[in-house]
């Protein structure tokens, strides 16, 4: 079955979908509190849109479609207040961040059940290791053919994604010495990586897909784990890399950034994306998950090696008069901040040493996506 | 050369542990209900009145043993309580009183009615009101349990738990000096020896996660120094006359809010606290005399009953406001029936402070032997109704 007609959607209009993690008060490990949570929080009016995930420990949301910032990120803060008055009734902790510092939990059940040991054999540390909690961002585009270039222009800054959103420094108890520890697990799976350089919707799905159908191994688009992939039943480019931020803030912030970008990238002013883009693409990936701002990358169109730190404020005076546009001056101060005053990950590390223990970083984490 | 008996008397705890174990890994394999229902039962058929195989239970180190075995179960509980929910959620408080104080006045008036004397009837009704900490904990660790049911029966159990140390002690109190006619004095004790026990373990609480801190490198030391620390302090309450359920659940709670490491490896103090939770329940049990259980009979059926009724009636109401579904407020309610341990020391210790009563009490004996078999299985039941037990948990 071909995909769906690539659906028209007003171009620029975003939207945010979060994974959050669910963590008991007393261990501050991740718990399975989600059904408990969705019952009480149903039986009130949700503003946007809350959904179970498999793991009983992460609760998705999504906000509505906006087209500009401020009602994005009031609507956020909504969701957010919601939540945390739902879980405060039930005495659950919630966080953002890319992983949960610790999951002694599975490694219990690696321990203790034959079962799980038999699951663990086949995937390897991959299972003990997917769940983590990511931010993704949809844009929408007026054509597929927008869609597919936008895409491909983006591959240049999603080390900028990578690098302010990043949020997952520890995994299973240990620093990783990423900044983003989260994207290690999603790129070990064999579906993720880059989307094909392709720019022409109708190559794209009836060539590519199709084909790619008919092997066997896809069966829709949510079969591919890519950075950036389209939706096309949404109309919309959805930005998969971010990992959740800390605060729902910081992801109101990102979501217009990117409006930005693609506000810009739209007008095609820069040099058009080709495949070769994508020679550095990897290394920069790496660098931007290893090493956040303080990654050197290499441009695609240059070979220029810049501080990624700086290249950030640069795009950002860039996108200026985009942001002026579309009412979001006040997002770009955030992440120019941000830049200045290191990423969630930075803060989750001085947590780490200033509570001395995991436990008390999750806490510290809890109280700041409370906005306290 | 000792002689043949002395050999198998020296022999008969490490014995009865060895097959109370064994009955738990085998029992639980096979039949998938809770391992505790095993080392009860065990406990209970090994007893010096019934086969005769354990000595009669005395002050000796076998109790210590199982004060300790409690003082490391409580101090797990206040380490997950957070006493500020039931400000954020008063109507979980209120269900709490609810249930606790309603099984109060069900279980006295049941006893009045049966001809049971006004003060036994007191006493019976403060015991009843409390739900086995050391069965909840014990169960929702075997279970891996987690959810609503498994959070509110931790925070209401140790609620009535504290509850009916006070009502408890209160009765007490005004038993040993109602021959002295002195009932403030009886009050007055009470009150200061709680706040007194909670104080001390407040104290631990604050002490011992600085010298952690001071320490360092707490994954690995955080087990051993909080277990040294209950031992003290177990035995320091009982040496002083103070509470030592009190205090280990001050502990707990206080050392919670200092946010040290207690990571979930060490969840019931791993192998120490395994090994000393079967000793705990075959202790417990084999101080059950069956013959007291039997003359227990009508008003223990009675009183199980009665507490099963209204502690399911006193949660399931306020269910609703406090945000839950009628169902999982009504299987919280039902995963408070467990009574053990708990109500076997406090006796115990009652009856080592030189109060004879426990003839008296024959019918918590036999309410305490029916839940310490059928407590476990209940609670488990509960968690897995609810779905909060993890599939492959329930016979694996």
């Amino acid at each position: 079955m071909p995909l769906e007609p690539f659906a028209q959607s007003e171009t620029l209009t975003f939207g945010v979908e979060l994974e959050l993690q669910l963590v008991s008060l007393s261990d501050f490990d991740l718990a399975a509190a989600s059904p408990d949570l969705l019952h009480l929080l149903n039986r009130k009016p949700f503003p946007g849109n809350v959904t179970p995930e498999i793991t009983e420990s992460m609760i998705e949301i999504n906000s509505s479609v906006h087209s500009r910032y401020g009602p994005l990120l009031a609507q956020l803060q909504e969701i957010r207040d919601t939540l945390v008055a739902g879980a405060d009734r039930l005495n659950i902790g919630m966080c953002g961040g890319g992983t949960h510092p610790f999951q002694h939990w599975s490694e219990r059940k690696i321990f203790e059940k034959p079962r799980f040991q038999e699951l663990s054999s086949l995937y390897g540390y991959l299972a003990k290791q997917f769940t983590v909690f990511g931010q993704h961002v949809h844009i929408g585009c007026a054509s597929g053919d927008d869609a597919l270039f936008l895409l491909h222009s983006l591959s240049r800054y999603i080390p900028h994604f990578i690098a302010l959103s990043a949020s997952s420094p520890y995994v299973q108890g240990h620093d990783s010495l990423f900044e983003s520890a989260r994207l290690n697990s999603v790129f070990a799976f064999p579906m993720s990586g880059r989307a094909p350089f392709l720019l022409n919707w109708r190559e794209f799905n009836e060539v590519f897909f199709a084909k790619m159908e008919r092997t066997g191994i896809i069966r829709s688009m949510k079969d591919f784990y890519w950075d950036i992939r389209p939706k096309p039943e949404y109309g919309t480019i959805e930005l998969r890399v971010c990992d959740t931020p800390l605060t729902v803030e910081r992801a109101a912030a990102l979501a217009a950034y990117l409006q930005a970008l693609c506000r810009h990238l739209l007008e095609r002013r820069e040099a058009a994306p080709a495949e070769d883009d994508y020679l550095v693409y990897n290394y920069n990936r790496f660098q931007a998950c290893r090493f956040g701002l303080d990654g050197m990358v290499t441009l695609p169109k240059t070979y220029q090696n810049v501080l990624l730190r700086d290249d950030i404020l640069a795009t950002l005076k860039l996108m200026e008069p985009h942001a002026e546009a579309l009412e979001s001056t006040a997002a770009l101060r955030h992440l120019r901040q941000a830049v200045h005053g290191g990423s969630d990950a930075t803060w989750l590390r001085s947590q780490y040493s200033d509570e001395g223990s995991p436990e008390g970083m999750v806490h510290a984490a809890i109280r700041r996506f409370r906005g306290e | 050369m000792p002689d043949l008996l002395t050999i198998l008397t020296n022999l008969s705890w490490p014995v009865a542990i060895t097959l109370a174990w064994l009955a738990g890994e085998f029992g639980q394999r096979l039949t998938g209900l809770p391992r505790i229902s095993f080392y009860g039962l065990v406990g209970f058929v090994l007893a010096s009145t019934q086969l005769g195989a354990l000595p009669p239970p005395d002050a000796g180190p076998i109790l210590a043993l199982a004060d300790v075995a409690f003082g490391l179960i409580l101090f797990e509980l206040g380490y997950r309580i957070n006493v500020r929910w039931f400000a954020t959620n008063p109507w979980l408080a209120v269900s709490g009183l609810a249930e606790a104080l309603g099984t109060f006045a069900a279980v006295y008036f049941t006893a009045v009615a049966l001809g049971t004397q006004q003060l036994t009837a007191l006493m019976l009704a403060s015991l009843a009101m409390s739900t086995s900490p050391a069965t909840v904990v014990r169960i929702v660790n075997e279970q891996r349990s987690s959810g609503q049911v498994t959070e509110r029966v931790l925070h209401l159990s140790a609620f009535n738990s504290l509850l009916a140390v006070f009502a408890f002690n209160l009765v007490l109190g005004f038993w040993i000096f109602h021959t002295a006619n002195n009932l403030t004095s009886a009050v007055l004790d009470t009150v200061v020896r709680l706040l007194l026990s909670v104080v001390l373990g407040a104290v631990f609480g604050v002490v011992v996660p600085a010298m952690l801190r001071q320490l360092g490198n707490m994954a690995h030391d955080a087990t051993v120094l909080f277990a040294i620390a209950i031992i003290l302090l177990v035995s320091i309450t009982f040496t002083s006359g103070l509470s030592a359920v009190a205090a280990a659940l001050a502990f707990g709670l206080m050392a919670r809010h200092r946010r040290v490491a207690f990571s979930q490896a060490q969840r019931n103090f791993g192998v120490l606290g395994e090994l000393l939770t079967v000793l705990l329940f075959v202790y417990a049990a084999s101080s059950l005399d069956w013959r007291k259980v039997a003359a227990g009979g009508v008003l223990a059926l009675a009183v199980v009953g009665v507490r099963l009724v209204v502690k399911t009636l006193g949660v399931t109401v306020f269910a609703r406001l406090s945000g839950i579904t009628w169902r999982k407020g009504a299987l919280t309610g039902l995963a408070l029936t467990p009574v053990s341990v708990f109500v076997i020391l406090l006796l115990e210790h009652a009856r080592q402070r030189g109060v004879v009563m426990l003839d008296e009490l024959r019918a918590m004996a036999a309410v305490t032997m029916l839940l310490e078999v059928f407590g476990p299985i209940i609670i488990q039941r509960a968690l897995i109704w609810a779905r909060e037990a993890p599939e492959q948990n329930h016979a694996a």
